[in-house]
């Protein structure tokens, strides 16, 4: 029965809005707008799940002097102080909820990203190697694609660089771009299908307390 | 020449001239021109052909990590709209600071333009969670999904409102996004509700979206920097106060035009990288071989 119940629940809050969608009565749709109001509530519950998670992995290393526990303490101390600002004050209009956004938040991720342009630099150096013909494929796309993406490709080549980096994004790139995004969408599909008529049963966990 | 030393060069070099890269261009604008392309050129355009009775909604789907690559995109096209007087609605659907690039942008773009009004010409809706399913709620109505703004004020009483009912009422949606949220606005509101989309995003990201754009399923894509630039260029092109805008000290600096200086000065030393690498490899494989 503790297995039955969820299965019974998901196959037909599953299979009701593909019902609906076919079927678009007053009557029909009602009960599907209700699922779509009720589908914001449950995702925003993954939120407070997700905070759970991050607070339960990190006392536990701070209990166990894990490597690396000092950065547990930082962790928690941002998110118990953002969280507090955040709930009494509202995250829009909190004036501390901000400040430290603005000026913590903001500069330390931008920061993170901003060195990825060095690692990019070394690691181009490293790996884009001519050692075989899909390699030099590559390479020279990548380098026209680069060129094509600042002025000086058109200035030293009199206007040419924008149109063939367009020309590669636009023709073989997004050949390639939706031979991934169809395959990702029928993998979702059928993992959907799976879950409706209860073939996977992984999401209910293991059975085990 | 020792061509194994040279392949292996330490990395603090490329560091160092990476930096320099990036350094120059900030102390010394070059300003290297911008020509707009055709995906750029869409959306303005479009938003060219609205007024005051149209409304757009401009979706914050990105947070600090993409801040300089989306900031001036994001600023350009609020004072586009702003100066048409088309009516923006901004939300945010990304949970990682989306809601808080929305207030800083927009409160800094607003403070511009004395003759609009919150409430009436724009509103923040603040942030939503559970994307898609918000996306499929707002075709039956944006108030219901949104009852109160940013700052917790009830939105039912905002006259803004009225040109927004649901889908019907937007002209296009904006989404600036890092992320999957971007592809949800194409193949869920464009794809089911018909609405015209167009998506700002990271250099990195554009590449996926060129897939949709091919396809007709997204009207517009400004890819990173250099969609940024083309966008102010354009605008800048047009109007006289953008173009004054963007002389004064503190906007040039922050500007993509200004940021494509550097990224063009930091492309050519990645370029050069490559180029000397290579040559170095052959070289010591020729080496290698004649020993």
């Amino acid at each position: 029965m503790r297995r039955t119940i969820p299965l019974v629940i998901t196959f037909l809050i599953g299979l009701y809005p593909i019902f609906a969608f076919f079927v678009p009565h007053g009557s029909i749709s009602g009960a599907n707008d209700w699922l779509d109001s009720a589908l914001v509530i449950v995702a925003a519950f993954a939120l407070p799940l997700g905070t759970v998670n991050v607070v339960m992995t990190n006392t536990t290393k701070l209990k166990r002097k894990s490597r690396g526990w000092q950065y547990s303490i930082v962790l928690l101390a941002g998110l118990t102080v953002m969280a507090f600002y955040g709930l009494v004050g509202g995250t829009g209009v909190h004036p501390s909820f901000q400040w430290m956004f603005v000026n913590m938040v903001s500069p330390l991720q931008a920061t993170m990203f901003a060195l990825l342009s060095f690692y990019v630099a070394s690691a181009a150096y490293r790996a884009f190697r001519a050692r075989n013909v899909e390699a030099t494929i590559l390479l020279i796309a990548a380098i026209i694609v680069m060129m094509g993406r600042i002025p000086f490709g058109d200035m030293m080549t009199r206007g040419m660089m924008t149109p063939l980096s367009e020309w590669i994004m636009s023709i073989p790139n997004a050949a390639a771009q939706r031979g991934i995004i169809i395959g990702a969408a029928l993998g979702a599909a059928s993992m959907s299908i799976r879950i409706i008529l209860g073939i996977e049963t992984t999401y209910l966990g293991t059975g085990k307390d | 020449m020792n061509a194994r030393k040279l392949l292996y060069v330490d990395r603090r070099v490329i560091y160092l001239l990476v930096a320099i890269g990036a350094l120059v261009p900030i102390i010394r604008p070059i300003g290297l021109p911008t020509v707009p392309t055709k995906p750029v050129q869409q959306l303005f355009n479009k938003i060219e052909s609205l007024g005051p009775d149209d409304t757009v909604i401009i979706s914050f789907d990105y947070g600090p990590s993409s801040e300089p690559e989306l900031n001036p995109m994001a600023q350009s096209i609020l004072r586009h709209c702003f100066q048409r007087r088309v009516k923006v609605l901004v939300m945010a659907l990304f949970p990682l600071g989306g809601v808080n690039m929305a207030i800083d942008q927009l409160q800094a773009v607003a403070d511009e333009f004395d003759d609009i009004n919150y409430g009436v010409d724009f509103v923040n809706l603040g942030y939503k969670d559970g994307a898609q399913a918000a996306m499929k709620r707002m075709d039956i109505s944006i108030e219901s999904l949104f009852p109160a703004d940013v700052n917790g004020d009830p939105t039912k009483d905002m006259p803004i409102m009225a040109h927004a009912r649901n889908y019907d009422d937007i002209a296009v949606v904006i989404s600036l996004a890092t992320g999957i949220i971007g592809e949800y606005w194409v193949n869920l509101v464009n794809a089911q509700f018909g609405v015209p989309v167009a998506v700002g995003c990271t250099a990195v990201s554009a590449p996926k979206y060129y897939a949709y754009l091919r396809a007709g399923q997204m009207m517009s894509l400004l890819g990173g920097l250099k969609g940024g630039s083309e966008y102010e260029k354009l605008l800048v092109d047009k109007y006289e106060f953008a173009r004054e805008l963007y002389e004064q000290p503190e906007i040039k600096i922050t500007s993509a035009m200004a940021g494509m200086d550097v990224q063009s000065i930091v492309h050519v030393i990645i370029i050069v990288f490559i180029i000397f690498g290579n040559t170095m490899y052959f070289i010591m494989k020729r080496q290698e071989k004649a020993r």
